[in-house]
């Protein structure tokens, strides 16, 4: 079983620079490129400002824990709050947006309607999970394979 | 981490400068100073992210609401100097489709005092 290392901070705006350059660190010594690290920073940002703002409605309701873990094959980073649940499962992806011909007023239009965040956990990571239930909290699980080349 | 601005000479056209991650501690201070200029009149600008080495969700919005805001007074906002990263999160999310796009933050400025409108 993999070690897995945890940081509890205030569920703050101000805090999440301390959660990705935890999640740097780890990804770091995982073995990762800079790029994916900052794809990891990017998804961990979007998730604790989804825990902020729809969790706990605000700044300073309540802490965020975020742990990662690194295992033979993967990168796995769960995040809890105890805030109401918000399954990202429920909010729609955003228009389809890779080739579209839609006018860029449109485009702009609809991607205001939320989910931008979303949008790039679920592009970016392996897999994602979340779980929630009233004694424990809310549990989302990100996944980054370590070797996706030549992996089947 | 800081943002700047400057009037691009013989032009109308501003410039404001991002240096450092565009997030949560830097975006509400862009945030003002594009508002601040929009809400002057001055709908011709353009947005220097060489050195702007990070952006979450909440960077782009902000960027597309003053987009809005400049096409809305018939004017521009044209971004520049964006790294790899920038890019493909950019495109990750259409965004490169929506903004005019400029390699090079030189040739922005050339033709800001052309007066070429993007």
């Amino acid at each position: 079983m993999a070690r897995e290392q945890v940081l509890v901070v205030p569920g703050r705006y101000k805090e999440i620079k301390r959660i990705c350059e935890f999640i740097a660190a780890g990804a770091a010594d995982a073995g990762f490129d800079a790029n994916t690290i900052f794809h990891l920073e990017l998804c961990c940002d979007e998730a604790s400002t989804n825990i902020i703002e729809h969790a706990y409605g605000d700044e300073g309701v309540g802490d965020i824990a975020i742990s990662y873990a690194v295992e033979d094959d993967g990168f796995t980073i769960v995040l809890r709050d105890t805030g109401q649940a918000f399954d990202p499962g429920d909010v729609p992806p955003p228009p389809a947006i890779s080739g579209t011909a839609m006018p860029a007023d449109e485009l702009a239009d609809q991607m205001r309607i939320g989910g931008l965040g979303l949008h790039f956990i679920r592009n970016l990571m392996d897999e994602v999970t979340y779980t929630a239930d009233r004694r424990h909290g809310n549990r989302l699980v990100m996944v980054k394979k370590l070797h996706k080349d030549g992996d089947p | 981490m800081s943002v700047w601005q400057e009037k691009l000479p013989q032009s109308n056209t501003w410039l404001i400068g991002i240096s450092g991650r565009l997030d949560q501690s830097l975006t509400p201070k862009l945030e003002e100073t594009l508002n601040a200029l929009l809400d002057n009149g001055h709908v011709a600008l353009v947005v220097d992210l060489t050195h702007a080495t990070y952006i979450n969700s909440g960077g782009l919005r902000c960027l597309v609401s003053a987009w809005r805001k400049a096409k809305a007074g018939d004017g521009t906002l044209t971004l520049c100097g964006l790294n790899n990263r920038l890019q493909e999160i950019f495109a990750m999310v259409g965004f490169d489709k929506v903004f005019t796009i400029l390699d090079d933050c030189a040739t922005a400025r050339g033709q800001a005092r052309q007066g070429v409108r993007s």
